[in-house]
């Protein structure tokens, strides 16, 4: 229905009251992110007035107990601190529905619980279900949903569904997933969430290219040589991350998902509009426009995978990827992971990008580098030193954000010598003001009803179609590309500064 | 002591360039940042330490080229001008700074006052121009074409009606100018809060019934009261049928009763009602929340959110992180001064 009193308030789609309800709200995810996120929109006034949320999960907890869970943690971890009038609001909100997963009774009884607060409001309610369990229950709560007749709207009002990551191991369990969660929701109403797509610089990526005229006419394989996206971790397997690392690995835990996303961003053509569609229409262009590696030649010489060996973080002595917690002396899972990638459209043709993360690297930080090609040297190479390299435009997505560019200047003096010269934006300097948590954007989004910067299930098989040629060169081939090996604190193994070397460029050095 | 030395180093007028790069040659661990200029005009004695103090605090968030201007044109003619720079640890590493230039200029002003600012300009960023107090002559169309926000606060005006007048005038002419009104920017809270609260599905069904609108405001912010009912009656379409009687699209008559209390926030109470069902946002003296209700019988949700700052300069600070062009204030604006 039209509220006339919107108006001056439209920069974003307008969320709307609903129940939101956790599955796995005992989680880590649901205390240091969820809860965080909807208390601080909350803080913001950005939180409709008649939101309910609803933890599910498997342990005996009574309300007062989940609640006090929730502060414990919303105090340590909030980013506006918490203050005490505002988190007693909010907090009467919230409530523990207690069940096991595959307990359709649980569902049932949930049903009779939105039921119960739909009344208070003339019988009609929106519903957003946040399936933040581990993946293997995925399938259980949809299906649960179903039977229990909560995937269905009533009348005038919606119900969606917020997938948490990772949307399957392959491409075969992603689209069985997608089959579920399809026939559970509709695709409209289907939100797969990529927090790194709701990062500040990360939305910032259409802006610069499309709002800003220098940018785009130069955006092309005609005036950019390669592309660089990294991203660096120092951090290892602290805490028991082992476990799960070592069932994904760097390729699907990280590339699949975020690092392709980041690319699609970067090398998408200006989509016709700024619908969910238009834009996501675009980014699943480029993904389906890779090259792909198939065969394990292919993947030896464009792929590098790697493991790092004891070394030194900050000065501190780590452990070697094979000795750390919960890894397997023989494990044969990448904690580091390079990529070449050839987008074979009019754009791209002939450039290269290269994907490169990896754990017990230097130091933590994403971003993305645009290399331009150099500028005909024909006024400046008799000069010593020749001009000392070309211009880079740098997006930093974390930490830091911002953008820079690097170009070539004259030293002053009296001779004519020349040096690299960097612009630098930091949104930290400019904006002083703190950019909000990738989370409560996203959420506020899927309660708007704005799935733009939410995986599309075609982008995600496509996705995962690239990485399992890549997986199945690496563990089902009979000459498996090898695993390379660098010492933990250093950028990475010497195979994948030979890959790029190979193609005349060198990895930025961050 | 020079009652002015706060203000930093003073300088000739002619050396502020010179003064002001030998000041970043000092200190190289620091950042330079500016995303505007942000011109602080008053006419009021000692405005200008006062306004110092404030960009001080501005700054943190808002980074710009601050140029402070005061004056008393009861003096003799003469100009004295100060250059600082307003230092803050971004992220509690880096130190971000930004610099502040600052005149005093009395005498008959108007040409001089304008020049010196347009020549101090930092080039390519836009010009924020906060003028505090009352329209006076310096207020020229000359000056009004370079600006391209202009941050103004209605509730300190004595007519206007008038000065209204003579803002649109300059809108006409400069058509790239934003107008900011402070007494506008005071209720945004309670307008955005009122709204959310239209987007509950027991709200929306009064849009079009509703019966009385309440509004309740300190002494000193009558103005904000009154946009506040303007803003209601065009955007949901109302018909004025007297002194704070209205009609719906549907017929349906609306009673406005505007009520000031000295003991009270700047606005704390709007209540639309219609039979009964209420929409409410209301806020406590000193509290630093809104409640924001709606009640229906039996049903009744509520929740808390940010109340508007009250200080001037934090209600600027607002406006500069909110930025738009404020076109919703200028549709609104021949229906409040209808009201007035």
């Amino acid at each position: 229905m039209n509220n006339p009193f919107r108006e001056d308030f439209v920069s974003r789609n307008r969320p709307e009251p609903c129940t939101v309800v956790i599955f796995g709200a005992t989680g880590d995810l649901t205390h240091r992110k969820l809860i965080p996120a909807l208390y601080n929109l909350a803080v913001d006034g950005e939180l409709p007035t008649g939101v309910n949320i609803i933890g599910f999960a498997r342990r005996e907890k009574s309300d007062e107990e989940f609640r006090a869970g929730l502060e414990e943690l919303n105090k340590k971890v909030s980013r506006s601190g918490q203050d005490d009038e505002i988190w007693g609001n909010f907090i009467q909100s919230v409530t523990y529905h207690q069940s096991e997963f595959t307990d359709l009774e649980g569902y049932a009884s949930l049903a009779r619980r939105l039921d119960e607060i739909d009344a208070g409001r003339g019988g009609a309610g929106n519903r957003l279900f946040y399936i933040a369990s581990a993946p293997e229950f995925f399938d259980d709560i949809l299906l649960h949903l179903k039977s229990a007749g909560l995937n269905q709207s009533k009348e005038g009002c919606w119900a969606r569904v917020i997938v948490e990551k990772p949307f399957g191991t392959d491409l075969a369990t992603a689209k069985h997933l997608n089959q579920v969660v399809n026939e559970t929701f509709e695709e409209k109403d289907t939100y797969r969430i990529d927090h790194y797509l709701g990062k500040e610089t990360a939305q910032n990526l259409m802006v610069l290219r499309f709002a800003n005229a220098i940018f785009e006419p130069l955006w092309n394989r005609k005036y950019i040589g390669h592309i660089q996206i990294t991203c660096s971790e120092n951090l290892g397997m602290e805490g028991g991350r082992g476990g799960y690392y070592e069932k994904s690995g760097a390729l699907r835990d990280m590339v699949q998902n975020h690092l392709l996303q980041l690319l699609s961003l970067v090398a998408m053509e200006p989509p016709t509009d700024l619908s969910a569609d238009g834009v996501r229409d675009e980014k699943v262009k480029i993904i389906r426009s890779l090259r792909q590696w198939d065969t394990p030649e292919k993947v030896a010489a464009n792929v590098i995978r790697a493991q790092y060996t004891a070394g030194h973080i900050d000065g501190n002595s780590v452990p070697g990827y094979r000795e750390e917690d919960r890894v397997s002396p023989t494990s044969e899972t990448e904690a580091y992971v390079a990529v070449r990638l050839m987008i074979d459209t009019w754009r791209w043709s002939g450039v290269p990008f290269y994907i490169r993360m990896g754990k017990r690297l230097p130091k933590k930080s994403t971003e993305i580098s645009i290399h331009f090609k150099d500028a005909p040297s024909v006024l400046f190479s008799a000069l010593p030193g020749g001009v000392p390299g070309g211009n880079v435009l740098v997006i930093r997505i974390q930490p830091d954000e911002g953008i820079s560019l690097r170009m070539v200047s004259k030293i002053p003096g009296t001779s004519l010598r020349l040096e690299p010269v960097k612009m630098d934006f930091h949104y930290s300097t400019s904006f002083g003001k703190g950019s909000p948590e990738a989370y409560e954007r996203l959420i506020l989004d899927a309660m708007a009803g704005d799935a733009t910067l939410f995986a599309r299930r075609d982008e995600v098989e496509e996705a995962w179609r690239f990485i399992d040629h890549i997986e199945r060169a690496w563990h089902e081939s009979d000459n498996k590309p090898p695993m390379a090996e660098f010492v933990a604190g250093s950028w990475g193994p010497k195979e994948a500064d030979e890959m790029i070397k190979a193609d005349g460029f060198d990895w930025r050095r961050l | 002591m020079d009652k002015y030395a706060e203000l930093g180093m003073e300088v000739a007028v002619s050396q502020i360039d010179g003064e002001l790069k030998k000041l970043w040659e000092q200190d190289d661990a620091s950042t330079n940042a500016s995303l505007m200029n942000l011109v602080v005009f008053t006419e009021k004695e000692g405005g200008l330490l006062e306004n110092s103090r404030i960009i001080n605090d501005l700054t943190r968030e808002n980074a710009c080229r601050a140029i402070l201007v005061e004056i008393n044109s009861e003096a003799d003619p003469s100009i004295r001008a100060w250059i600082t720079a307003h230092c803050h640890l971004s992220g509690g590493k880096k130190s971000v700074c930004c610099e502040q230039i600052s005149f005093y200029l009395t005498g008959r002003v108007t040409g001089r006052f304008r020049n010196t600012v347009f020549s101090h300009l930092n080039s390519d960023l836009p010009l924020v121009f906060w003028w505090q107090g009352e329209l006076s002559d310096v207020f020229t169309e000359r000056l009004v074409s370079v600006i391209d926000r202009l941050i103004v606060d209605s509730s300190a005006w004595q007519n206007p009606k008038a000065s209204f007048s003579r803002i649109l005038e300059s809108v006409d002419d400069n058509t790239k100018l934003t107008v900011q009104d402070l007494a506008w920017t005071r209720c945004w809270q309670f307008r955005a809060s009122i709204a959310g609260l239209f987007d509950d599905s027991v709200a929306q069904t009064i849009i079009g019934n509703i019966e009385k609108v309440k509004i309740t405001h300190h002494a000193s912010d009558r103005n904000t009261a009154l946009q506040i009912l303007a803003w209601l009656a065009v955007q949901a379409g109302w018909k004025s049928t007297g002194k704070l009687l209205f009609e719906t699209r549907n017929g349906t008559k609306i009673i406005a009763e505007i009520e000031a209390s000295e003991d009270s926030a700047p606005i704390s109470l709007v209540e639309i009602s219609a039979g009964e069902t209420v929409v409410r946002v209301s806020r406590e003296k000193d509290s630093a929340h809104l409640l924001r209700e709606i009640q229906s019988g039996d049903y009744h949700v509520s929740s808390l959110s940010p109340a508007d700052p009250e200080p001037s300069a934090d209600l600027v600070a607002e406006q500069l992180a909110r930025g738009g062009k404020n076109s919703l204030f200028l549709k609104i604006l021949p229906q409040f001064l209808e009201l007035i």
